[in-house]
């Protein structure tokens, strides 16, 4: 039931965007939710940490379950309800084995993406090096490679022919460096990937907000 | 069937002991497997990449099936072979979702241990600090501390999520290195309690790491923590 879940979530946060996504797909609309800040320092607020210990956000609740992971949310979701809404794991073994391992690969390509644009957010002034910010960029260009080359033959998805629980965690991680003005000329299939899934109803509904009416950010221009 | 499963696997690497447990405890002996020395830097080399482009280990191939992050393998095998060997997810959604989360939490564990333990093999030497390493430990103690919290009720039969499952799977291996690596018993008791509860399950005891049965002791860089 929709009614029983509930999520904290921050506008542009990858982690939370895949649970909203989720939990679209799934026709679970109407959840209680509510809009968070990091600039504000709430997700280390006490409702936050109520939820999620670490003070980090998604902070998620299905019934009185926290489900504070993300993947782990997902995954739940699909699990309890799999007879609603799309089915994001499919039943053949090859598109499965597929489908976990890009799920689980995208742990590389957001902690490479996060080392180089939160690069002075993380690391404190005085352990600054030029020789880091070099070697997190060369890191990300070899990553977004291999990500280029998975969507060679792609149809639209991440993997095979139909939308899955693969592209609900692989989606906001690569909207979230177009976002940030990865070269769509530099990588023609990645930005073939965002702009066909953009209008997809369940990423349509859960764009964040804070990026409707601001420009983009130009970090990754050079990558 | 395991005839076509093979692994390419690195000493006390918990990603790749992750998949033997599971291997093990699915009853999927007799896979093919080779193991590679991190410190000749095996892992980069053609026969892995030809797996795994990210040169990284473990490397897994069932037949033309490549799956290469530990935890897409070990959540394969359970559902491929569901009704062999040891059920590794629980049946109700409610207590699948406290594995799931265990699971990724796993991650987060695994990572903070990394930053400490491999340091200096990670960080350049002239982009080293003090304060990064302090600030690693600290973020170590308060993630270690939570795990300490989750095993309040750690007994036998009863760890991560309930009976044994994937979250014991993904995060045993990395508990046990942090024993070996000087962790204080007497600090954290719930989790040596953990340790000891599982260190002679079966699938555990043979895929126990080579190099720490040929040399029991350890090190103590994690014993002031």
């Amino acid at each position: 039931m929709a009614t029983d879940i509930t999520l904290l979530w921050a506008s542009g946060s990858h982690a939370c965007w895949r649970v909203m996504i989720a939990l679209e797909e799934k026709n679970l609309q109407g959840y209680n939710q509510k809009q968070l800040y990091f600039e504000k320092g709430e997700h280390k607020s006490k409702e936050v940490l109520e939820i999620n210990p670490r003070g980090q956000l998604p902070a998620f609740k299905c019934g009185d379950l926290p489900l504070n992971e993300s993947c782990a949310a997902c995954f739940h979701l699909e699990c309890k309800y799999k007879s609603q809404g799309t089915k994001l794991i499919p039943d053949c073994e090859e598109g499965r084995a597929l489908i976990l391992q890009r799920v689980f690969e995208v742990n590389a390509l957001a902690e490479k993406s996060s080392s180089v644009l939160y690069y002075n957010w993380r690391v404190p002034e005085g352990e600054r090096h030029d020789s880091a910010v070099k070697r997190n960029k060369e890191a990300l260009t070899a990553e977004l490679k291999l990500w280029e080359g998975y969507l060679q033959a792609s149809s639209g998805f991440i993997v095979g022919k139909n939308f899955s629980l693969a592209d609900v965690i692989v989606y906001p991680a690569v909207a979230y460096l177009f976002q940030n003005g990865l070269s769509e000329q530099r990588y023609p299939k990645l930005a073939e990937y965002y702009k066909g899934l953009m209008n997809r109803p369940s990423i349509k509904a859960s764009w964040p907000p804070t990026w409707k009416n601001a420009p983009k950010q130009e970090t990754l221009k050079d990558i | 069937m395991a005839k076509l499963m093979s692994l390419l696997w690195g000493a006390g690497s918990p990603p790749c002991w992750r998949v033997m447990i599971t291997l093990e405890e699915k009853k999927l002996q007799g896979y093919k497997r080779k193991l590679l020395s991190f410190e000749k830097g095996e892992h980069k080399s053609q026969e892995v990449l030809e797996v795994n482009p990210r040169g990284q280990l473990p490397a897994f191939k069932h037949g033309d099936i490549i799956l290469n992050e530990s935890c897409a393998t070990c959540l394969y095998l359970e559902n491929q072979f569901k009704s062999q060997g040891i059920k590794l997810i629980p049946d109700s959604a409610e207590d699948q979702a406290v594995m799931y989360q265990r699971m990724m939490e796993g991650l987060a564990l695994t990572d903070k241990l990394n930053s400490v333990i491999y340091y200096d093999c990670s960080v350049p030497e002239e982009e080293r600090h003090d304060s990064a390493v302090k600030r690693n430990k600290e973020a170590l103690t308060a993630e270690l501390k939570l795990w300490e919290g989750y095993l309040e009720n750690v007994s036998a039969g009863s760890y991560l999520a309930g009976a044994f499952s994937l979250a014991d799977v993904i995060v045993f291996p990395s508990i046990a290195c942090a024993f070996r690596f000087g962790l204080s018993v007497g600090r954290y008791p719930k989790l040596a309690k953990y340790y000891s509860l599982l260190k002679n399950r079966a699938s555990i005891k043979t895929t126990w790491p080579p190099h720490w049965v040929a040399s029991p002791q350890g090190y103590d860089i994690l014993k002031d923590l």
